[in-house]
């Protein structure tokens, strides 16, 4: 019974061992929505993930920068901190009379310093008569010292003073505190930067009706780049204006538009326009009389050319491929407003504006052994478009003149890819930029 | 023609065109496991797809060891055996066992007019439970211990419905054979 019963397992075995029954067509179209619908989260939830990085990273590197800018130790007494016992009113902290013993120092100090600026640039306190109280800093002694070390050479001079120590330092530092920031102000108010991003667009839902859905499931993105130079210009120290040129490429696969080649001596009308292709970008024309498209999940291929006049298969054409391409460039010219919300040596910057985009190239076309193979172009698509952009700047201070910048951000287009009512949609973009930063 | 270790990559990426090629290239076999499990098409098309949603799921935990293809038929023949248990599983199988006992039948040498496509449609005359017994323990090689835990029946009861698989397919397979012969005779 077991040798008979083992002789009929091996019949079954083996012979339903390989054995292959083709699926019922509806099968796949079944399970396609369902793993797209799983799929959304998981690239929302990339998404999220790329965004709390940032946010870690950004935190971290504040959290390290904030280390970095700490002072070691109290470095000077502050001009309002006025010692016990003095004479000054401690709510003036120009006029604060300093301890005795500092007096004549502090004086020296001046003195010295004074008699190594240059002869422009001496006080003219030095003939004031409030000068008869040598023990005392007079607010306009402070206010034209303040103005005169705002040269760059009395800056140098003020550095390589080394004889200024002590709680005198507090004076010096802030007046040299002071003249480095009116230096700064005087200078990098421009910088040029050279940046580039891989952009990954997205597209919101269209309407619902059955074409659209099939444009819809049958579309992805295909990743972007964008990159460029800009120039921006400083208006306060925490606004500033950025513009330049940037070049961006977007992309996009059409799938199940199958694509054969060596339709030329069949075209009887000898025309260019043989296939129309329904996309969400705008309505793909044929401009290779060479290719042969049909689209084998639905209606989207128009053609006078349809499968019971044509056949490619017995025509014998060779197959291409079962997508199509679209590729945009467009160029673009930002204007961009910048707020640093952070300077530190990580700075952070809130990035907003809008940018103006002229399409410069548009093609469709297909694949064959890694070769593109011109199909056409789309038609109907806006020649001017204008994307808003939010996003959020990092920028590395990595010398006094250049910057290392991050930036990731989200831009939206205002005004849809193409005219067709329909099908206008309102593509959404997210890239990193990074790239360098030269001030001058 | 990409290698399967590229198609993987591209589906786990969310690759369309990978995820429609991996079902291209496998629908068909996996199709004919399922048709197996089931008595109706419409069955074996739920357990397709269900199978198929739980291998684009579960790709990023296939570690490339061993054949994807086993890997693949593993998870279509767990998803039969889900929808068996989903449908049997309010009582022990061997419970309600009241299909009599088959008389046992001649075992016949020759099969050769029989094809896959007639042991397909004999399995799949059998009772569901009998087909199970009979798909795990004659195809898939599995123990009646394995076997009992499986489907939630007792070893014997597993041992008992191998048994009347048998003989009922014995018959059929018999009658296919026969009928095939006088077809073939005129």
């Amino acid at each position: 019974m077991v040798e008979k019963g083992a002789n009929i397992d091996l019949l079954f075995r083996n012979g339903l061992k390989d054995y292959e029954v083709l699926p019922p067509a509806e099968a796949w179209n079944a399970i396609l929505p369902v793993i797209r619908k799983r799929q959304r989260p998981v690239i929302f939830l990339r998404s999220a993930a790329l965004i709390a990085v940032l946010l870690s990273i950004s935190f971290l590197a504040y959290k390290w920068s904030e280390q970095l800018s700490e002072p070691s130790d109290t470095q000077f007494l502050a001009l309002d901190q006025a010692p016990a016992g003095s004479q000054g009113s401690s709510a003036d902290p120009v006029l604060t009379r300093r301890p005795t013993a500092a007096k004549r120092q502090t004086t020296a100090i001046r003195n010295n310093l004074v008699q190594n600026l240059p002869a422009s640039a001496k006080p003219a306190s030095q003939s004031n008569p409030v000068q008869s109280d040598p023990d005392m800093i007079t607010e306009p002694d402070y206010m034209n010292l303040r103005s005169d070390m705002m040269a760059p050479a009395n800056i140098q001079t003020l550095k390589n003073t080394s004889f200024i120590s002590g709680n005198e330092k507090t004076i010096y530092k802030d007046l040299y505190d002071y003249g480095i920031e009116e230096q700064e102000k005087k200078t990098d108010k421009w910088s040029l930067t050279a940046m580039a991003s891989p952009t990954y667009y997205m597209r919101p839902e269209l309407n619902n009706s059955e074409i659209s859905n099939q444009i819809a499931s049958s579309e992805q993105p295909k990743l972007s780049y964008s990159g460029g130079v800009g120039f921006s210009y400083k208006i306060s120290k925490k606004l500033s204006i950025q513009s330049g040129l940037y070049y961006s490429s977007i992309g996009n696969q059409v799938d199940d538009i199958f694509s054969f080649a060596g339709f030329r001596p069949f075209d009887l009308s000898k025309g260019d326009h043989n296939f129309e292709v329904m996309t969400s970008s705008g309505k793909i024309y044929t401009e290779n009389p060479d290719v042969f498209l049909i689209d084998m999940s639905g209606d989207r291929v128009m053609t006078k050319y349809t499968n019971d006049v044509f056949d490619p298969l017995k025509a014998k054409l060779s197959y291409v491929n079962n997508s199509l391409f679209q590729s945009f460039s467009y160029l673009e010219l930002p204007v961009i407003l910048r707020y640093k919300l952070i300077d530190k040596s990580i700075d952070f910057n809130l990035i907003g504006g809008l940018s103006y985009n002229l399409l410069v190239s548009n093609s469709v076309h297909t694949v064959i052994d890694g070769n593109k193979y011109n199909v056409g172009k789309t038609a109907g698509l806006n020649p001017f478009m204008v994307s808003s952009s939010l996003g959020m700047g990092m920028e590395y201070n990595i010398s006094e003149k250049i910057s290392l910048n991050l930036e990731p951000t989200f831009r939206y287009f205002i005004n849809p890819f193409n005219n067709i009512q329909s099908f206008g949609s309102h593509p959404y973009s997210f890239g990193v930029f990074s790239g360098l930063s030269y001030k001058f | 023609m990409p290698e399967i270790k590229n198609i993987i990559k591209g589906c786990l990426a969310g690759n369309r065109r990978d995820q429609e090629l991996l079902y291209r290239r496998h629908a068909a076999r996996l199709y004919a496991v399922c048709l197996q499990y089931s008595g109706n098409d419409d069955e074996a098309s739920d357990i397709l797809q269900e199978g198929f949603i739980k291998i684009y799921e579960n790709l990023i935990h296939y570690k490339h060891e061993g054949s994807f293809e086993g890997w693949m038929h593993r998870i279509v023949v767990n998803t039969a055996l889900e929808k068996f248990r989903s449908k049997h599983n309010l009582y022990r199988v061997d419970d309600i066992d009241d299909i009599p006992e088959p008389d046992s039948a001649p075992e016949t040498e020759d099969y050769s007019g029989l094809e896959a496509v007639d042991l397909l449609d004999i399995i799949r005359e059998l009772p569901p439970k009998y087909r199970m017994v009979f798909n795990l323990f004659a195809i898939e090689g599995y123990s009646h211990k394995e076997i009992s835990q499986m489907v939630n029946i007792s070893e014997g009861t597993s041992k008992s419905n191998l048994s009347r698989a048998r003989i009922i397919l014995q018959k059929k397979v018999n009658l296919y054979t026969g009928l095939k012969k006088s077809v073939v005779n005129g």
